[in-house]
């Protein structure tokens, strides 16, 4: 099973670009986003009328213009990380510790990668290839899958108080540890 | 106030970032990277901004305020759990729906573990990307140590609440 298991891992990682494709600005989960502002825009008018909606579309510019100095200040540390530490370090610091300080550093760097699911997995998937341990793994994709930089500076602060964020966080910073350690010990008595 | 205290935190991290990458040489790469990555951004949080706002207006409240407010206890943190997973689209969505309900009257704790559920196991994620790069064994092993991590952080702000 575990063998099967490593080579869908290892298949995918073969085909899989390490780096994504240059994204496109009008992919279709910018057209759902669209499409559900629109009818929640007819549904608006027609509760209220065009009026509300025209006040609430003032109320927004003068959020985004509020909002704006900490979106880009957000989007120039996203995009400064890939260059500051590269995937070839993260796997290789991932694959190189052992313990309990494997799992916070696999969490930590989860936590670090830049971009999304499409940059994370084929990342995990060379993790499985050059076999990284299953605490790891799971520290790994929990971290990002919690605690992402990217996401928590360009959206979660956009759209959420920084109190709601921090909270958050506060209570998750430990939790891709405790699941590194759970995930090890399951394994382990799952191969025993 | 919270928006002045997030945008500092970000700009001693901007800070940080430029300095490291003066060192190295690298700050015109982070700047045009910058404007890439702002061009897909933009939009998309200036509709999701939007969205959120007619959304929040079309939230009946009341209904709200019973399913996912404070006085519906620890069912909501149950409820929103299960909905952070199958919400479509991007963090942008997410997002815009949390922000929505929070002004429609939802309590802080079922938010919370909304959007912890949909970070966590996004059906869109796991179906695009984890089951065909990682394998279903590991999917498996992840989803058998993670998924009661919405209910706790909903729970740990329920009573913290």
């Amino acid at each position: 099973m575990t063998h099967s298991l490593k080579n869908t891992a290892e298949d995918q990682a073969a085909t899989a670009a390490p780096k994504p494709k240059k994204r496109k600005i009008f992919d279709g989960g910018f057209l759902v986003l669209v499409a559900m502002t629109l009818f929640a825009a007819i549904g608006v008018i027609a509760q209220k009328g065009l009026w509300r909606v025209v006040e609430i579309f003032g109320e927004t510019i003068v959020f985004a213009v509020t909002l704006s100095p900490k979106i880009l200040g957000g989007v120039f540390i996203a995009a400064a990380i890939p260059l500051l530490v590269s995937n070839d370090k993260i796997a290789n610091m991932v694959g190189g510790e052992r313990g309990i300080w494997g799992l916070g550093l696999a969490a930590f760097l989860g936590a670090l990668m830049p971009g999304g699911p499409m940059m994370v997995y084929p990342l995990a998937a060379g993790f499985v290839v050059a076999g990284v341990d299953a605490g790891a793994l799971v520290a790994f994709v929990t971290g990002w899958s919690l605690l992402n930089l990217n996401r928590t500076l360009i959206w979660e602060m956009s759209f959420l108080h920084a109190d709601f964020v921090l909270l958050r966080l506060s209570i998750s910073v430990i939790l891709p540890i405790i699941c590194g350690l759970a995930a090890r010990k399951m394994f382990a008595e799952a191969r025993a | 106030m919270n928006i002045l205290i997030g945008t500092i935190v970000i700009w001693v991290g901007v800070f940080y970032a430029w300095q490291r990458l003066g060192r190295t040489g690298q700050r015109g790469e982070a700047l045009t990277a910058a404007v890439e990555l702002l061009k897909f951004t933009l939009p998309r949080i200036g509709i999701a901004l939007l969205g959120a706002g007619l959304f929040a207006e079309l939230l009946p409240q009341d209904q709200v305020r019973s399913v996912l407010g404070k006085e519906a206890g620890f069912g909501a943190i149950v409820l929103a759990s299960f909905l952070g997973p199958i919400t479509p689209g991007g963090a942008f969505v997410c997002f815009a729906i949390s922000a929505g309900a929070l002004k429609a009257g939802a309590a802080i704790a079922p938010v919370m573990a909304y959007t912890t559920a949909w970070a966590l196991f996004s059906t869109s994620k796991i179906l695009a990307y984890e089951l065909p790069l990682l394998g279903g064994r590991n999917f498996m092993l992840r989803f058998a140590v993670t998924w009661p991590i919405p209910l706790l952080v909903g729970g740990i702000v329920y009573f913290l609440a």
